[in-house]
């Protein structure tokens, strides 16, 4: 546990140390921020849930989030060679992937999570305004919290795949989309039992619903066992690299 | 300490390491010696559970370095041939970092973290961030990181590459100082280091083991014919006939790089003829500069069991075969 905890404050440090991490807070804030107002002005006169506008500003943008903090996980270490250094200390697979997991998951809920205030930010500064369905701006975090655990699952994956980093961000800025998009492609297929089920993988839908408030311990399950299933595949893989 | 059996590791298409087998016994000091691409590294990193065997058992401290992967680790200070360290991290946050990561906490910590910084001579830059330190530097801070632990097992893969040559001298001693306490393997390309520092040597070439033993006894290994080296100002073909109607004298040969010479003289197996050399000088009235019995060393060794068309079984020829070793190494 100690290890674990050791290499997540290790995993938060390289994120904070350089200067790419304040350079992506900002990014990102302006653009799923502007993202949201946009979103705003245009349903003006409209009834329309503010919290949906801003989760999805920030879900629109979280791809490229997730490509800049993952796509260095595995590959540089493998790069530069200081993965030869954490193999060979005395820590477990697993306890490493799940360190560097959760220092990006972190730093990654650190950045999108504050956007959220933003409905706030928007209520003070507006008398049209009257009341913020608190409930609502709970499951939109909770759900973007679940996205983004899925997400960095996937990232740290690819990223485990390859040591060149534009490969890694170019193969995690086009898996997080094929997430997001996965009920899409569902439902083009013509096979009834695949296009019915195809709204239970839908991103979009599940966004929809948790930022009304209504929380599906379904969506839930599901989101968590494809982190775990994703970061147990990880966990396997990285053993696996001792023996090629 | 290390006990190595049969190990073979391939690569894709490669034979790394082809069923090595060699012990380590406690509080030793083991050279690992060999070309590049002998299979140096790729033995380091099975030891220290990097990668794993083909086939073949690899244990350390009675344990297994598969089964018994991270107590092993545990057991193991590890000095990578390419030191990377995180660029962006200072070194006393680097060696707490990987101090934690060994298990290390609290007061143990900081004493040790004091102590291997100052035999790797760390003081003055224990706040300088790694990105900004010399290659020496970085070697010495992975130094440390490996004795951190204060392991009982040291396998360090170069350690003076890179250095200067105090810092190469400091790092011998503290690596003779390891000594009683550490088990140590390691490898380097500097075979004049390996004979000082190492009790016994290992010769690896092509994945193989060609060679184990002190450097003293591989150096005898090779004694063939012993040459002279002696320079003398006269009449050369005079000398020459002189010198070789002293009896032992095989054959010698004329170098004419100045009026000196050198002279090379040839002599029989066990024979010191450097006295009646310089008896037939004197004698004659000639000037002598120098007088000198070409020692072989371990760079000959080396040479011979190494080199492309020579097997390890020829390699007692003697001197010949060192000779022709180095022109085809040449």
């Amino acid at each position: 546990m100690r290890r674990f905890l050791t290499l997540w404050a290790r995993e938060m440090a390289g994120c904070f140390l350089s200067p790419i991490a304040y350079v992506i807070m900002v990014l990102f804030f302006a653009a799923s921020s502007f993202t949201f107002f946009f979103g705003v002005l245009r349903n003006a006169g409209e009834v329309q849930s503010l919290v949906l506008l801003v989760v999805s500003a920030i879900v629109l943008w979280q791809p490229v989030l997730i490509t800049v903090v993952c796509m260095r996980l595995f590959a540089e270490e493998k790069r530069t060679g200081t993965i030869e250094p954490l193999m060979t200390a005395p820590v477990t697979e697993a306890e490493i992937v799940m360190g560097k997991y959760a220092g990006a998951l972190s730093f990654v809920l650190l950045v999108s999570l504050p956007v959220m205030g933003c409905v706030y930010a928007l209520a003070a500064l507006s008398p049209g305004v009257e009341f913020i369905d608190n409930g609502a701006v709970l499951g939109g975090a909770l759900i973007l919290s679940m996205l983004s655990a899925f997400f960095v699952a996937v990232g740290l994956f690819v990223s485990l795949l390859t040591r060149n980093q534009i490969v890694a961000a170019i193969g995690c800025f086009s898996a997080a989309w094929l997430v997001v998009l996965f009920g899409h492609l569902l439902a083009q297929i013509p096979l009834p039992w695949v296009y019915n089920s195809a709204e239970l993988y839908s991103v979009v839908s599940h966004v929809e619903a948790f930022a009304r408030g209504s929380i599906d311990t379904r969506t839930l399950v599901q989101y968590v066992a494809g982190t775990w299933f994703i970061l147990f595949v990880s966990v396997r893989m990285l053993e696996s690299k001792r023996w090629l | 300490m290390i006990r190595v059996e049969n190990l073979t590791r391939r690569f894709a298409g490669v034979t790394a390491l082809d069923s090595i087998s060699f012990e380590v016994r406690r509080g030793e000091i083991v050279g690992f010696l060999g070309p590049n691409g002998a299979g140096k590294t790729t033995t380091m990193r099975v030891l220290t559970g990097y990668l794993a065997p083909t086939s073949g058992r690899v244990s350390v401290a009675g344990l297994d370095v598969l089964l018994d992967s991270r107590e092993v680790r545990q057991k193991i200070g590890y000095l990578p041939e390419n030191v990377a360290i995180y660029p962006e991290m200072r070194i006393i946050e680097y060696l707490r970092y990987r101090g934690r990561l060994k298990g290390l906490h609290g007061r143990k910590l900081r004493s040790r973290i004091d102590d291997v910084v100052s035999s790797c001579g760390l003081g003055d830059v224990r706040r300088k961030v790694v990105g900004t330190l010399s290659k020496g530097y970085r070697q010495r801070v992975g130094l440390a990181d490996s004795l951190l632990h204060e392991p009982e097992v040291v396998i360090l893969d170069e350690p003076t590459i890179g250095l200067d040559p105090n810092q190469i001298r400091m790092v011998r001693n503290l690596v003779k100082g390891l000594a009683p306490r550490h088990t140590v393997l390691l490898s380097s390309h500097i075979l004049p280091e390996v004979e000082t520092v190492c009790e016994r040597v290992l010769i690896i070439n092509r994945g193989r083991i060609v060679a184990s033993d002190t450097p003293g006894s591989l150096v005898g290994l090779l004694k063939g014919n012993m040459h002279v080296s002696v320079e003398i100002q006269g009449p050369t073909d005079t000398v020459k006939t002189e010198l070789e109607t002293i009896p032992g004298v095989v054959k010698v040969t004329y170098m004419a790089h100045d009026v000196w010479g050198p002279y090379v003289c040839e002599c029989a197996k066990g024979r010191d003829i450097r006295t009646e050399i310089f008896r037939a000088v004197a004698a004659r009235g000639w000037v002598m500069r120098e007088l000198r019995s070409e020692r072989q060393n371990l760079e000959d060794v080396f040479v011979a069991m190494t080199a492309e068309d020579i097997q390890p079984s020829q390699a007692g020829n003697g001197a010949a075969g060192g000779e022709h070793g180095k022109e085809v190494a040449a």
